[in-house]
């Protein structure tokens, strides 16, 4: 059988690549869409992915010969290879032509698309759950029991947290709790509402749980209080999430700028 | 036959190259793998090669300016030119990022849109295969290339 992390170290490398794509249409782009330049959201994805595929190929790359040639592994990397690609063409070709990928409803072509991102999102957030669970159980895993405990931990956490969050987001029109005046005031890089409700913050932690409570994990690996660090580092992290939820859901943004 | 028709003939004869290099096995069997990397592109060369040297000086145009290229393109079978031009470099290109590809591990189903980019926007597919086997070899990844 083959190895079942190998594509994902690939799968990093296109998300590259496409942040590479992203810069160099920066550099012919004038088209606004919803005040930022049309290229920033592909790009942002494929920062996005880039990040999502490494921290997951190197996890693969950790478990022991067993755990990595698993028919459910071997599954669940093929079902993300196709749900990023699904995503990263759907939204760069919506972007190059200038309209909207997620809430696009414009037409039944835009809706399809819409929900099929949908199943391809929740796909890629429950693949991280799985490979989180596979590296939980994996006790012949390369790494210290604490940060293996710590990945299964964060992977696990990612899962419920984006799915909480992000299946907010997909049930509203948008991701604003409010609407925010023209060329109101956005966090520098990230562009979230410095005015109104975003919901784009919460969902942003969500998904970087899956590297905050491994790195967590790492810095205090063979302590005797390791596991409580990770377990109340992830209680925390959770509160941490949910009151920016909280917050913009109230209609209030992150910080008024 | 009319421009037309060979515009036609020759958007028809890529179709089943691109299937082979998405579809079919690769190193199984050695002719099949010649279809897109070798049979076709020459094809489309040989026909490329008759469109150019009967069409090209009538044309009037050159490689100079945006004028002149716009020349070139004036008549169907300058066009026609072209545009075979593209099938059988985009072809031979694909099937030579596919053996890329191979050796970084991708498997086929990863490559297909990558190869559909190559059909469709040829340097744009393969800017991206190039980028991303460059990051990969920088962090130690790259495969057995």
């Amino acid at each position: 059988m083959r190895n079942t992390a190998k594509p994902l170290w690939p799968l990093a490398g296109f998300s590259v690549a496409m942040m590479a794509t992203g810069l160099v249409w920066a550099g012919f782009e004038t088209r606004l869409f919803q005040d930022a330049l049309v290229w920033i959201k592909p790009f942002k994805f494929a920062l996005s992915f880039a990040v999502l595929f490494a921290t997951l190929a190197w996890a693969v790359d950790k478990m022991s010969a067993s755990a990595q040639f698993t028919r459910t592994l071997r599954w669940t990397v093929a079902i993300l290879a196709a749900a990023f690609w699904v995503e990263m063409i759907y939204i760069t070709l919506q972007a190059a032509q200038g309209i909207g990928s997620h809430y696009n409803t414009a037409d039944l072509y835009h809706n399809v698309m819409y929900a099929i991102m949908g199943v391809g999102a929740v796909s890629l957030v429950v693949g991280t759950g799985v490979i989180g669970w596979a590296m939980l159980r994996d006790t012949g895993a390369r790494v210290h029991e604490d940060l293996r405990f710590g990945v299964g931990v964060g992977f696990i956490l990612s899962t419920a947290l984006t799915l909480v969050t992000a299946g907010a987001l997909s049930s509203m029109a948008g991701h604003f709790v409010g609407t925010p005046p023209v060329g109101a005031a956005t966090i520098p890089f990230f562009g979230w509402s410095a005015a109104v409700g975003d919901l784009r913050p919460a969902h942003f932690l969500a998904l970087h749980a899956m590297q905050a409570i491994p790195l967590l994990a790492w810095a205090v690996q063979g302590r005797v209080s390791a596991r409580v660090w990770i377990v109340g580092g992830s209680a925390g992290y959770t509160a941490l999430t949910l009151a920016l939820f909280a917050q913009a859901l109230m209609g209030l943004p992150m910080v008024r700028l | 036959m009319t421009a037309d028709d060979l515009f036609g003939l020759a958007s028809g004869a890529v179709l089943p190259g691109w299937l082979i290099l998405m579809l079919a096995p690769r190193g199984r069997w050695a002719w099949l793998d010649l279809v897109p990397s070798l049979i076709l592109p020459l094809g489309l060369s040989a026909l490329y090669t008759g469109l150019v040297l009967a069409h090209f000086s009538a044309s009037g145009g050159g490689f100079g300016s945006i004028a002149q290229v716009r020349m070139l393109f004036a008549s169907d079978y300058g066009l026609l030119a072209g545009w075979v031009h593209y099938l059988a470099f985009d072809l031979m290109i694909g099937a030579m990022m596919a053996a890329q590809m191979d050796k970084m591990g991708l498997p086929r189903l990863s490559q297909a849109p990558l190869l559909a980019l190559i059909f469709l926007f040829g340097p744009l597919g393969a800017f991206l295969i190039w980028v991303a086997q460059g990051s990969l070899r920088a962090v130690g990844k790259g495969g057995a290339a």
